[in-house]
């Protein structure tokens, strides 16, 4: 037999930071679409008017991404627990998370991975996030700034290879984010029913379907703080 | 003046051969400049009598000669008592003078404020720069950038890639033209400044032709790989190709142009617009003698002077392409999985149960 188990899973600062990021990151896409192809996309009125939207998003993104980093550096001091893939995660985690996604899902079989407060990522996304969070998102932040201020930047791009090199980076990094919003919504449907991971996001709540007499921890995680979950039958 | 003459100075204004030809061809000048060419006159008269003779010979007014404007000089200049005169610029130049008397500058500045006789060149012979720093002797650089900052997003950087020209006249057809900056010597870590003729020099080009810096081949046209190979070198050898957008026909209608509180008049004409350029090299008389780029250089990711980026104008299709394809291959994630996805909907169903 089955049941759930309410976990508390994303606390309040993080699902602020989240909404946040996505309604930067979505501005950020569609203001971009018009910025680069002012020609044939004219969504917000003027071409001012999106670049200014486009400023104020990345300057509202960078600031939650400063106050993300805070909050897991220095508040719960989770970063490298939650976000760096462990030694077991890269031989074998990933591929088994890879394997589960692209085919035993399709037999039904369960996910090989349940989220506790202390390892609320699976190997793919701890990899997939560490990317994102430490190297991608900071990269297009400071592209992005840097061509927010470009007469008295000047300098700093000759170091890096002029201004076109800057901007290719800045909008290839765009497009590695859009992309990913497609994948990451996606993946998101794919708890045990399509809103399943929707839900703690917004409440902070997630039900997790767990056998009679069976409680799986991912490996590596902690113990689960008794708080921190709660029993429902199925 | 006679009407005659002037007729000749218009046509002479319209055809403009090169500077060298105009200086071969035109009126015997050398009598006035061994004494206006000399700085010592500077002391009997002031600086007004001095005319720097490399600048003028590649004016249009060296062509007709002194004598053309001031018509009433004598035989016995200057110890005749009399003072010679003077040539009004709308005796000739009659069209320009009323389109600019009609606009917003017209109270405000005469012509020789702008242009001084003895140095004027025609448009195609003077860069951005030059033509900025006509208006920065009444136009304060900072309170232009403070009061353009209040509209214009990046006016610092507007204001450096534009001549004022562009949106405060009615001048049209524009292009991108491309200087070389350097450094100063002994200040590595300095701005980028606009080469002068003597730093270009420096660098000993063929037949001391400073275009040869960049064609190497000497056919009177830049071709992307040449643009390639120049800008390989420029950073090593601290230069680099600055890119202004200028008008190729120019007014003297000063206005403040509506159609330029619209950014989408410059960013929204598309990557078509800004397909010509050239590259813009000093001539040692104070003005440039510009050499044609092929096409695709200021748009050419790999071939293309890396500091030159227009928004929304400039883009790469190559790039475009790329970013298509990371953004379809998210997309592929949602599409395909979801199809195979649903198409096995019955087995995880029959697992759940």
């Amino acid at each position: 037999m089955k049941h759930t188990e309410q976990i508390y899973l994303t606390p309040m600062p993080v699902r602020i930071w989240h909404w946040l990021n996505a309604l930067g990151i979505v501005t950020l896409c569609v203001t971009a679409l018009q910025i680069r192809f002012p020609d044939y996309v004219n969504i917000f009125g003027t071409y001012k008017a999106a670049i200014r939207l486009h400023n104020t998003a990345g300057v509202v993104v960078s600031i939650s991404y400063a106050l993300w980093l805070i909050y897991y550096m220095f508040v719960t001091r989770t970063l490298v627990k939650l976000y760096v893939p462990t030694l077991s995660d890269i031989k074998s985690g990933i591929f088994r998370q890879a394997f589960f996604y692209f085919f035993t899902y399709f037999l039904g079989l369960p996910n090989p991975h349940h989220s506790t407060p202390d390892c609320k990522f699976n190997p793919m996304q701890k990899a997939a996030y560490l990317m994102i969070m430490l190297v991608l998102l900071p990269l297009v932040i400071v592209s992005g700034y840097f061509l927010m201020y470009i007469a008295p930047l000047r300098e700093v791009f000759v170091l890096i290879g002029g201004i076109k090199t800057l901007v290719s980076a800045h909008y290839l990094i765009a497009c590695c984010f859009c992309a990913f919003l497609f994948v990451h919504i996606y993946l998101a449907t794919l708890g045990h029913t399509p809103f399943a991971h929707f839900v703690p996001m917004w409440n902070g709540w997630e039900e997790e379907e767990v056998e009679e007499g069976v409680h799986e921890q991912a490996p590596g995680a902690d113990k689960v703080s008794a708080h921190s979950v709660g029993h429902h039958s199925a | 003046m006679k009407t005659g003459v002037c007729k000749v100075i218009l046509c002479l204004a319209v055809l403009m051969p090169p500077a060298g030809a105009a200086s071969a061809a035109g009126a015997d000048n050398s009598g006035c400049i061994t004494c206006h060419g000399n700085k010592e006159i500077i002391k009997k008269g002031g600086e007004r009598l001095y005319v720097e003779a490399g600048k003028f010979s590649s004016t249009p007014h060296a062509m007709i000669g002194c004598t053309s404007c001031h018509d009433s000089v004598t035989a016995a200049h200057p110890t005749d008592g009399s003072r010679p005169s003077k040539a009004r610029c709308k005796e000739c130049h009659a069209p320009i003078q009323t389109e600019y008397a009609a606009s917003l500058h017209g109270s405000k500045a005469t012509c020789n404020d702008c242009h001084n006789p003895h140095e004027v060149k025609p448009a195609i012979a003077v860069s951005g720069e030059y033509l900025n720093s006509k208006c920065a002797k009444c136009h304060d650089k900072g309170k232009t950038i403070k009061s353009h900052s209040k509209w214009l997003t990046q006016a610092d950087l507007h204001l450096e890639s534009l001549p004022c020209i562009s949106c405060h006249t009615g001048s049209k057809n524009y292009v991108i033209t491309m200087s070389i900056q350097n450094k100063k010597p002994g200040d590595p870590h300095g701005d980028f400044k606009p080469a002068g003729y003597e730093d270009l020099s420096a660098l000993r080009p063929i037949n001391n032709d400073l275009s040869r810096l960049i064609d190497k081949n000497g056919d009177g046209f830049i071709s992307l790989t040449e643009l390639r190979d120049f800008n390989h070198q420029a950073r090593s050898n601290g230069m680099r190709l600055w890119g202004m957008m200028t008008p190729q026909v120019l007014t003297h209608t000063y206005e403040i142009n509506e159609k330029c509180w619209d950014c989408t008049f410059c960013h929204a004409s598309g990557p078509k617009a800004m397909q010509t350029s050239y590259v813009a090299f000093p001539d040692g008389k104070g003005g440039v003698t510009r050499l044609a780029v092929e096409k695709g250089a200021i748009l050419d990711i790999l071939y293309g002077t890396p500091d030159f980026y227009m928004l929304g104008t400039t883009r790469s299709t190559a790039l475009n392409i790329v970013g298509a394809l990371i953004i379809a291959g998210g997309m592929m994630m949602p599409i395909g999985h979801g199809t195979l996805r649903f198409l096995t909907r019955k087995n995880r169903k029959e697992h759940q149960s």
